[in-house]
């Protein structure tokens, strides 16, 4: 299913947003989050392509993660030290874009999830590169504000990431006042 | 169990809209609105596009008057059952009717379903379903003559009579050849019944439920309705409504309504409280 990681080649890394609807308990008739979870399974399938992936997340992103490597017939391993395997990492934007987010209007949101998008090497969406130090010393305080998903997953992107990698963009949207973002670093 | 319905094959799970529509001049609801046949027509046109599944045409007002013989019922019925089998191939098409003779020409036309709401008053029905694979709905009516009035009749126990009754009237059926997917048992709502049988039968409707047998119930705008709210014909929707969610959270399958699209919301909203149907589309703070 899986072939080994190979020393020496960048590890792939990913970003999902913990999207609880993407979990088979809130299933819909009409799946509200269609485009977004085929980009997300297509991210989490091609980790799993390289092997089993280590997953940052917290506890409700740890849910998503494993039911978006389940459907995909990937297998999720424990983080290891300087590791060279696949990595998911689970975290997306600020949750108060627009009256009706779940956080309401945040004047402050969209600039902040502006210079997010940089650093993550996605400015407007585009394929760019990475900035990890701009994403290891993200604003926590801010952030917690904005009701950002998981800001250690993200600050962790800083970690995994050179400024050499190049970003892929899968989905970037916030269709329901909270912003996602589907990325692979190959 | 799957249920079959003539051509039409239902999941376990699915709840139905029977849509009544008359070809008679006398009707207690309607009064005769869609008596010309142009007019029945364009009533299955807009309870098809309202998203019923059956449309349940028949031929003769349920209540005592004039006499209707079989002729009368068959050409009222059976041409019109062929007109809407070619407009609509994919509707089921019930008949209202408790005579073999009419359900016999009425299949061979094109009908799906025989609801014979006077719960087997022609012992040869359940025959003419079996011949042409038709479907049948066993209804209880305490053994009365079709279209007479209920009239000081008591039960010891009124849902035990309508298990007992409608299970043997569906036993019959397949012992006569009748699919078993194709069998459907009906309490019979103010049928041999008075205000406080029909109430009973509502209650208690999970014990219909529980013979494993799918449930079809007729509540639309009836009697017990008005006479519990005291309402006239006319202003019985709301009664009509909370009696259908006390049934779609026993679990019946199969309603037969005047209000396609009222009737459609509150089952599907009862539907899914009692978890048997997903949300339309629910992303409120899981986004």
């Amino acid at each position: 299913m899986s072939a080994p990681a190979q020393p020496g080649r960048p590890r792939r890394v990913a970003l999902v947003p913990g999207v609880l609807a993407l979990l088979p308990e809130y299933a819909s008739l009409v799946d509200p989050v269609a485009d977004l979870r085929a980009a997300a399974l297509g991210a989490v399938g091609w980790l799993a392509e390289a092997g089993p992936v280590e997953v940052v997340a917290d506890a409700q992103g740890q849910r998503v993660a494993a039911h978006l490597l389940a459907e995909v017939g990937g297998v999720a391993t424990q983080p290891l030290d300087a590791g060279d395997g696949p990595v998911l990492v689970v975290a997306n934007g600020t949750a108060r874009r627009g009256e009706k987010a779940p956080g309401h209007l945040d004047d402050r949101a969209r600039p902040f999830d502006d210079r997010l998008a940089v650093a993550l090497g996605v400015p407007a969406g585009a394929a760019g590169a990475p900035d990890p130090a701009a994403l290891a010393t993200l604003d926590e305080s801010l952030a917690g504000e904005l009701l950002v998903g998981h800001v250690a997953g993200l600050r962790a992107l800083g970690r995994l990431l050179t400024p050499e990698r190049r970003a892929e963009v899968g989905y970037a949207d916030d269709p329901f006042g909270v912003q996602y973002w589907v990325v692979r670093w190959a | 169990m799957t249920l079959k319905l003539g051509r039409h094959e239902f999941a376990d799970d699915a709840t139905l809209m029977m849509a009544i529509v008359n070809r008679t001049p006398d009707s207690f609801f309607d009064k005769g609105a869609t008596w010309a046949e142009d007019k029945a027509f364009d009533r299955v046109a807009t309870v098809v596009e309202q998203g019923a599944e059956i449309v349940d045409i028949g031929g003769i007002k349920a209540a005592p008057g004039v006499e209707i013989d079989a002729a009368e019922e068959k050409a009222r019925v059976v041409d019109f059952v062929a007109r809407v089998r070619a407009a609509y191939p994919s509707l089921v098409i019930s008949v209202d009717t408790w005579r073999a003779e009419v359900g016999d020409a009425a299949c061979a036309a094109g009908a799906d379903l025989l609801n014979d709401a006077w719960g087997g008053a022609d012992p040869e029905l359940v025959d003419v379903a079996a011949a042409h694979d038709a479907a049948v709905v066993c209804t209880h009516t305490g053994g009365v003559t079709p279209r007479t009035r209920p009239y000081r009749i008591e039960y010891d126990d009124v849902v035990r009579a309508a298990i007992d009754d409608t299970v043997a009237y569906a036993e019959r059926a397949v012992a006569a050849g009748v699919d078993p997917r194709s069998v459907v048992i009906d309490p019979a709502h103010d049928f041999g019944k008075n205000t406080f049988h029909s109430l009973e039968v509502t209650r208690r409707l999970g014990e219909m439920v529980d013979t494993g047998w799918p449930v079809l119930v007729s509540l639309s705008n009836k009697d017990f309705v008005g006479e519990t709210l005291d309402l006239p014909v006319g202003e019985r929707l709301v009664g009509t409504l909370a009696a259908t969610a006390v049934c779609a959270l026993a679990g019946a399958r199969i309603y037969r309504v005047h209000q396609v699209v009222e009737t459609r919301q509150t089952v599907d909203m009862v539907w899914t409280i009692a978890g048997r149907r997903r949300p339309a589309r629910a992303i409120r703070g899981i986004q």
